[in-house]
């Protein structure tokens, strides 16, 4: 404020004059404008974190430990973009708030400074090689099978092929272990991938048309499937449920239709679904009624 | 923006909006000769007339008490009327409240069967379950009082079709003809409903599709063609209202194939001109004939069109009701004959037998779909004559190709029993033929242990085992 008063007179044109244009009320609502938006998103912020129940914040933790890490990353950088955006609004709204009160300042013509330059490219660019280091172990964890767990690598549970508009899985034997080819005792099952809870497991992801994108939201995982190539994923539900699988890259006009589920269950329940599907597969109308009730209403 | 473009983009919008879908108020008719030979106008006239008045429009469907169509009913009483909303209690042993839970339910049709509103039927035009109340669309004339009893009905028709316009018309059609606005694009093409035959079915070879059949397909897709799983995005009671439109639609398809059919031969597309050639009589005076004729055959009581109906539809009934008896489910009398190398050998040697099921004729020698009736002309038994086109046409007079069994994909699924039941019973619509009457069970097990190791044949165990993806190095970073 002090600044403004020994200021100078402007000179007549130059790059001044931009700033001249315009009448103080409306370099106060811009004032106002800039910094409304950090003051609600903090207040937005606070209300949905500190209350839970209205459910504004993010949806609920992961079901896997690598997709909390995936959460923590997230929560991260979101830490570190709200921190920049809400210092640069106050930064802007500061220097309208302090244009708006006087004719007679003039901006500081900043264009060229060396050290100002130094200092945006450096800054950023801490943060950002930090953010690549830091989540270089998820990653591998996530995407590099030679980083898998062992366990998952060793015994893909099934195959899941992406198709115009559903998913077609494919398991082994019970006892068996999944071939690149089908087998004659393979278990087939659609749109419901079972999967045993407490356990790394692997399924290989494959496309028989078009690209698709196998998405388990409450798991983190999303990989595209691409026609070609066979992309094994791994996870480890660490909670018994029926979790959403839906298609996330827009296949075609069907697309909506690609809604399945995961089952995640205990161990002795995956192998019973295992056998029913085997009994099921194996009916011959004088199987055990039991054994088929369900798929053969 | 100015409020003009905006004006204008939504026009465009909804343009193209308006210009992809097809009218859903008004139900298709038969327009081609693929079913049946062009009739004359006015007898098309007739026909859309019978339709109309027997099943009506997608938004205002009759339902036709004929048919055995789980229409949905339930019944219940009044508890107390507040303002407009009618408290209620539905009666427990009503079967469907299911789909009155739904709010699908609205604009089903409700009537009073006893009180001051007796015989009075209304739209009701919301209903709340957990609240137990409807209100009507129209204003009752007269409040209901506590014990009132009235019938709800048609909600499983109504929720049934406005599932089945969203999930399933894009390519079965809005009446069922299995040309919707995405069937061009598919092969094979999506199932045209009004021949009333489905082609996997657990009943015998003489009946029509069970409720569970269509639901299973539903349920389960079918491999190998453009028909997905819609399990378990739709939940059992929407399968259920959706197995009744399809049904529904079956129907009216059938019966307006027969009326085509059978004014076909006495009012062709062409008759008057054929007849005004051969006679000295002018178009119009042919015309005028024509419509006589017609309007003596529409009014005729005892032998007229409105007989010619009651017996088709009592065919229809006979043989929808006839899918839903327990005695028309092909069961195999005897177990599985188990799946050894020297059954598969009997099931190839009958396989390639010319004398037997003759498989080979259609499926050849080892099974590619290649025999040598793919390469022959084949008759057209309806038309008379002969196809075209070389190889196989189903009952929609479409190409179809025998299936390549080394691929181990089984359109109507993959048990043991599902392979059994198309070999013995043919598959419906097809040239696959049922081989139950000289075929033997025990033969027929040989031929599905022969049928399911096609795909295997040449693969040695030590080869499948060299190929296990467990150790598969990945060479994919790709991230969505
Ligand atoms: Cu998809």
């Amino acid at each position: 404020m002090s600044s403004a008063k020994v200021a100078k007179p402007g000179k007549p044109g130059g790059e001044n004059l931009v700033f001249q244009r315009g009448g103080f009320t409306v370099r106060k609502f811009w004032c106002a404008f800039f910094v409304f938006w950090p003051i609600v998103a903090i207040i937005y912020s606070l209300i949905s974190s500190l209350v839970p129940s209205l459910g504004w914040w993010f949806p609920g933790p992961s079901v896997t430990e690598l997709g909390q890490r995936i959460d923590n990353l997230f929560y991260l950088i979101l830490y570190i973009v709200t921190a920049v955006f809400i210092g640069t609004q106050i930064a802007m709204g500061y220097v309208l708030w302090r244009a708006s009160h006087s004719k007679d300042e003039r901006a500081w013509f900043s264009h060229g400074s060396h050290s100002l330059e130094v200092i945006w490219s450096v800054v950023p660019s801490v943060i950002l090689l930090f953010l690549a280091l830091y989540q270089m172990d998820v990653w591998a964890l996530f995407r590099v099978q030679a980083y898998f767990p062992k366990e998952a690598r060793d015994a893909p549970i099934a195959e899941v092929t992406a198709r115009q508009f559903e998913w077609r899985i494919r398991y082994p034997a019970p006892g068996k272990k999944l071939q690149l080819k089908p087998q004659p005792d393979d278990l087939y099952d659609v749109n419901d991938l079972h999967a045993p809870i407490n356990r790394a497991v692997m399924i290989q992801l494959r496309s028989e048309d078009v690209q698709h994108s196998f998405f388990l939201p409450h798991l983190r995982v999303k990989q595209d499937a691409i026609p070609g190539q066979i992309i094994p994923i791994w996870f480890k539900a660490e909670k018994q449920g029926i979790f959403e699988l839906t298609c996330a890259e827009l296949c075609g006009w069907g697309h909506y239709k690609m809604r399945a589920q995961l089952t995640a269950e205990r161990e002795v329940e995956f192998e019973a679904y295992l056998k029913k599907l085997q009994a099921d597969q194996n009916y011959d109308g004088h199987a055990t009624p039991s054994a088929v009730a369900k798929k053969d209403e | 923006m100015s409020v003009r473009v905006w004006q204008l983009l939504v026009v465009v919008l909804a343009g193209a909006v308006a210009g992809c879908a097809e009218d859903a108020s008004k139900m298709r008719f038969a327009q081609n000769a693929v079913l049946a030979k062009p009739v004359h106008r006015k007898a098309q006239a007739v026909v859309e007339k019978e339709l109309e008045k027997h099943f009506g429009t997608p938004l205002d469907s009759v339902a036709w008490l004929k048919l055995p169509v789980n229409y949905g009913k339930a019944e219940g009483k009044v508890k107390s009327v507040d303002g407009r909303s009618v408290i209620v209690d539905f009666n427990a042993e009503t079967s469907d409240l299911e789909g009155l839970n739904s709010p699908e339910l609205s604009r089903a049709g409700l009537l009073f069967t006893s009180g001051a509103n007796q015989g009075e039927s209304f739209l009701l035009a919301s209903y709340d379950p957990s609240e137990k109340s409807f209100e009507t669309l129209l204003p009752l004339k007269t409040a209901p009082a506590e014990g009132d009893q009235f019938v709800v009905a048609g909600q499983n028709l109504r929720h049934g079709r406005k599932l089945y316009a969203r999930h399933c018309q894009h390519c079965h059609g809005i009446n069922g003809d299995g040309d919707g606005t995405t069937a061009k694009y598919l092969n094979p093409r999506p199932r045209d409903y009004r021949l009333g035959i489905f082609k996997f079915t657990s009943t015998n070879k003489d009946t029509k599709a069970s409720r569970d059949d269509l639901k299973r397909i539903i349920s389960h897709g079918i491999p190998g063609t453009y028909m997905p799983s819609f399990v378990p995005m739709l939940k059992d009671n929407e399968l259920a209202v959706i197995v009744e439109y399809i049904r529904w639609l079956a129907m009216r398809g059938e019966l307006e194939v027969q009326l085509l059919k059978d004014l076909k031969n006495d009012y062709a597309a062409d008759r008057a001109r054929k007849e005004a050639k051969e006679s000295k009589a002018s178009t119009s005076e042919i015309e005028n004939q024509i419509a006589k004729q017609l309007e003596e055959y529409v009014a005729n009581p005892t032998e007229g069109l409105a007989a010619f109906i009651e017996t088709v539809t009592g065919d229809m009934v006979s043989a929808w009701e006839g899918a839903e008896t327990a005695d028309t489910v092909i069961m195999p009398p005897v177990p599985r004959v188990p799946d050894t190398t020297a059954s598969r050998e009997r099931g190839k040697a009958l396989f390639v037998k010319t004398d037997g099921g003759k498989c080979i004729n259609c499926h050849g020698p080892t099974g590619r779909g290649n025999g040598f009736q793919t390469e022959d002309f084949q008759k057209n038994d309806a038309a008379g004559g002969f196809y075209e086109k070389r190889g196989l046409h189903d009952a929609w007079d479409q190409p179809i190709k025998p299936r390549d069994l080394t691929r181990g994909i089984y359109r109507g699924g993959r048990r043991p029993i599902d392979i059994y039941r198309r070999i013995s019973q043919g598959i419906k619509g097809t040239p696959m033929p049922p081989v139950a009457a000289t075929v033997k069970p025990e033969e027929i097990w040989d031929l599905v242990n022969y049928v399911l190791s096609v795909p295997f044949e040449s693969a040695s165990p030590k080869a499948a085992k060299a190929h296990s993806v467990a150790g598969q190095p990945s060479e994919h970073g790709n991230a969505n």
